[in-house]
This record gives C-alpha cells, structure tokens and sequence, in this order.
C-alpha cells in the first residue's frame, strides 16, 4: 500500500511539475498563433524528456553519481567547464523567468506590480530552500501545480470545434500569416520548454537526495512514463485554450492575464483562481529546482559538499552559492525587464544547452563500468540516438531562427 | 608535472617526426601499498595520429553503445596506440620524444569490471 501510494504520488508531482513559466508561457503564446499547430512539439519534447530523465536517474541511482561529477570526469576538467559555464549561464537565465513568474503570479492574484513582488517571491524561494526538507518541498508545489488541471476543464467548458483543434493539430504548418522561419523558431522554443536542462540536473540530483537504488527504478520509471505524458497533456490544453479564445481574437500574449484569459472566460473568477494558484505553485516549483540546480551543477563540478540531507552549515559553499544566484536573478528583475521576454529566450537557449548534458548521459548510461548490467537496451539506444540528432539539430538551429525571425516577432 | 601538463602534448620519434597527440594516461594501482589503495603507478600513454579530443572512454574494449556516438569516436581515433612509460625519453612542454625502438602497443583497455 505504502509502495503504490509513493508510485501515485510521484506521479502526481511528475504532472505538477513538468509545467513552469516557460511552458505556460509558450504554449500559450504557441496557441495564440498558431492554433494546436505545433501540438506535436509537445509530443516530441514530452517522449524526449522520458528517455533523458528515465537515463539520467538510472545512472543517478546505479552510479550514485550526479551529472555534472560525471560530465567532468568524462569531458575532462577543461571541456567540462565549458559545459558547466554554458548550462549554469542559462539555467540562471532560467532561475530569473521563474521567480520573474512567481511575481507575475502573485500580481495576478493582487494586482500589485510584479516588481514588488519580486523580493518576496526571492525570499521566499531562498527560505524555503534553506529550510524546508526535500521531500516536502517537491510534493507541496507539485500537488498544488496540478490545480493546473483547470486549463483542460476550462477547454471542455468552452465547447470548442474539436474537429477543427484535431485539423490542426494533425495538419501541421504555419497558417496563411505566419512565416516558415516563425513556425520552426517556437517549434524549437516549445522543444526547450518541455525539454528543459533544469530538469534532468534536478532529477538525477534528487534520485541522489532521495538515496536512490536499484530497488528505485521502478517507481522512478512510472513516475516518468505516466508522470510527464499527462504533464505533456496540461502543455497541450494551455496551448488549446489560447488556440480557442485567443487565437479567433487575435490577442497576442504579452504577459500571464492573456494565459489565463480563456480559463476565465471558460469558468469565471473560481476556474481563474484555481489557475492563480496552478501558476504560483508550478512557477515556485519550479523556481526552487532551478535554484537547487544551480547550487547542484556548480558543487558538483568543484567537488564541494552538497545536498538538502545535510545541514547548511554542513553544505556552505552550495548553500551560498544558491543565495548569488537568487540575488543575480533579483538584480536582472530589477532593471525593470519583462520577465515573460526573460522567459522566451531562456526556453530557445534551454534548446542550444541540451546537448552538453544529454550526449555525456547516453554515454555514461552505455558504459558497463558505472552501470553494470543496467546499460541501456538496443530500444533505448535507438530511441536515445534519434534524440541525439533531434536535440543537435534544434541546438545548432536556435540561434540562427532567433536572429532570422527577431525572437518570433 | 600534472597531467594537464602532459595531456595534448606533441608525441614524435627520437628523430623528431611527428607521430599524434598525447590524448591520455594510462594508469594501474599496482604501487607501494598503502592503508587504503596501493600508489598509482603510469603504464603508459595514449597517442592518437589524428585527433587530440579526448575518447570519452571508448577505448576500451566492447565500449561500442551506442554506435551514432561510438563509431565516429573510433573513426577519430583510429590507429591510436599505447606506448609504455619506460618507452618515453624525454618530456618538453608540449612535447614528448619516444625512444629509439619503441613499441605501438594495443590501446584498448580489456575492462574488469563487471565480467559477463
């Protein structure tokens, strides 16, 4: 009983926690344009997340081994730390639309200007990261993440065509007004949203926190498998809802009231408020794994103590490494910029890091040293090999379609 | 001398021709032991004619998953050989000169761990 009610909530969280700013943002902005045009990005991305995070925490719990100790005992100290400066750079940038989203959030619900907000969201976010024991804080904000839900009530509420929604979503392309180079460029930047570096640091360091076995894997396995598939399914009703309500209307998505507007209109203030807090708790979410995964990346590399299962003043240099980082994310709010333009861009670079930290995983999950006779299987090496060249042509690509398109404008 | 030192460097004969790039050191715990591990002695080092990048530990033996990583991996480094320590004359900064009648000894690592 105790085994399926772990399993089940595992799950639980997995769905809550796939989603954060860069997915809400971009499927919305995605189905404001382009109607369920791209929905099939999120299938791609979705797939993609599984077999990375399925790897990662395989040889996070076989090895015992995170994976930046593993990048840098592979790639060597030098090509390590080039991977590390690129994937900690933009993992930052990641922090900073996080806690850029919990201030929108919280603005919201009380219409006080997110920049004043942003302090608060920042101690809150350093506090609980101190404080509060790892288990509590990924099962709190991915239960309430899944008040999420709303977004797929509110697109059966709005009784849409859904012969025109399958149209599109089966008939991909840019519709009559849109560029090519636009369609491909929120391709790539829906790609890094569902396949978010973050995730996989988190994931594999949590399995580690979580003092993960073999006897894991299982568990770790369904919450993967069933776990981000319905977060995928989330991705998809947000971009839906836009496709339905704001799409027609031609509404352009420039900060979170446009996200939310179609559930509003769908089910009034209650459906609106259960998405406030769907928004706050994934954005919080999702704020403290960036920020741990700051701490993880860096302490990992260098070799220092890390972990929320010791204490602090037992894990220094991670601890306040963490705290830098909240600060530096605090100071780019401060200068006043847009935290969902912070989002747009660090969903594309997401895209342009994944390859530093996917190649060195499927080699290491390949290696009978660490693995033993847990290695991959020919399944997951063929499927792990098309995601290496799907990832390597959207990294190589994003930058190029960024200038190209102007950032999709 | 760290092996930051070492690694990348120049590898040629005792004639001076140019032979690859000194890509990585092979070690074997074998020395005098201590209270937890024996010293770390070096066997040898690693050259590779054409590439200095490093193997990602493909060389050793049945290290060929998955093969879209594996097989340009070995193309990079194909005819890369070991040579013993005891083969190695002198090391300048970004040069090692060999012997005279050294020897192109096998590179791949027979890997212990986990027999099956």
């Amino acid at each position: 009983m105790r085994r399926i009610f772990a399993v089940a909530l595992g799950i639980l969280t997995a769905i809550g926690g796939f989603v954060d700013i860069g997915d809400l943002v971009t499927n919305a902005i995605v189905g404001s344009r382009f109607g369920l045009g791209l929905a099939w990005v999120v299938l791609v991305g979705v797939v993609g997340i599984c077999v990375y995070a399925q790897m990662s925490g395989r040889v996070a719990a076989v090895s015992g081994r995170a994976t930046f100790e593993i990048i840098r005992e592979r790639l060597g100290p030098r090509a390590g730390l080039a991977n590390l400066g690129a994937s900690f750079l933009i993992n930052l940038l990641t922090v900073t639309a996080e806690i850029g989203g919990v201030a929108l959030s919280l603005q919201l619900a009380t219409s006080v200007d997110p920049l004043l907000w942003v302090p608060v969201a920042a101690f809150g976010v350093w506090i609980v990261i101190w404080r509060a024991r790892f288990k509590l804080l990924e099962n709190v904000t991915g239960l309430l993440g899944l008040t999420l839900i709303v977004f797929a009530v509110a697109l059966f509420m709005l009784s849409p065509d859904w012969g025109s929604l399958a149209g599109q979503a089966l008939q991909p392309g840019p519709p009559a007004d849109e560029q090519m180079s636009t369609y491909w460029f929120y391709a790539i930047a829906l790609f890094g949203a569902a396949m978010t570096p973050y995730e996989v640091f988190f994931f594999s360091s949590g399995a580690i926190e979580e003092k993960w076995t073999e006897k894991d894997l299982a568990t770790s396995r369904a919450n993967v498998l069933v776990g981000f598939p319905l977060g995928g399914v989330l991705s998809i009703a947000i971009a839906g809802c836009a496709a339905v309500v704001l799409l027609p209307a031609s509404i352009d998505v420039t900060s979170l009231s446009q996200v939310v507007l179609p559930v509003a209109e769908a089910g009034g203030k209650l459906a609106l408020s259960f998405a406030i807090v769907g928004i706050l708790a994934a954005t919080f979410g999702a704020a403290l794994e960036t920020t741990l995964s700051s701490g993880y990346t860096l302490a990992q590399y260098f070799g220092w103590s890390w972990g929320k299962f010791r204490r602090p003043a037992k894990a220094a240099r991670f601890h306040l490494a963490m705290i830098i980082c909240i600060f530096v994310a605090m100071a780019i709010l401060a200068t006043g910029v847009d935290p969902i333009l912070v989002t747009e861009y660090s969903v594309v670079f997401s895209a342009v890091a994944l390859p530093l930290t996917y190649l060195p995983i499927l080699i290491i999950a390949n290696d009978r040293e660490y693995m033993g006779d847990k290695v991959n299987g020919r399944a997951m090496n063929l499927i792990g090999s098309v995601y290496l060249v799907v990832i390597l042509v959207a990294a190589i690509a994003a930058i190029p379609l960024l200038i190209v398109t102007g950032a999709g404008s | 001398m760290i092996l930051s030192d070492l690694l990348g460097s120049e590898v040629v004969d005792a004639a001076g021709h140019h032979l690859g790039a000194l890509i990585d050191v092979r070690l074997e715990i074998s020395g005098a032991p201590h209270q937890l591990l024996a010293e770390t002695v070096v066997v040898g080092i690693l050259v590779s004619p054409h590439s200095r990048t490093s193997t990602w530990g493909f060389e050793r033996r049945g290290a060929n998953a998955p093969a879209i990583i594996a097989r340009p991996q070995h193309w990079l480094h194909r005819g890369m050989f070991l040579i013993a320590w005891t083969d190695v004359a002198q090391i300048d900064e970004g040069r090692v000169t060999l012997r005279d009648g050294y020897e192109r000894r096998d590179p791949v690592l027979a890997s212990t761990a986990h027999p099956h």
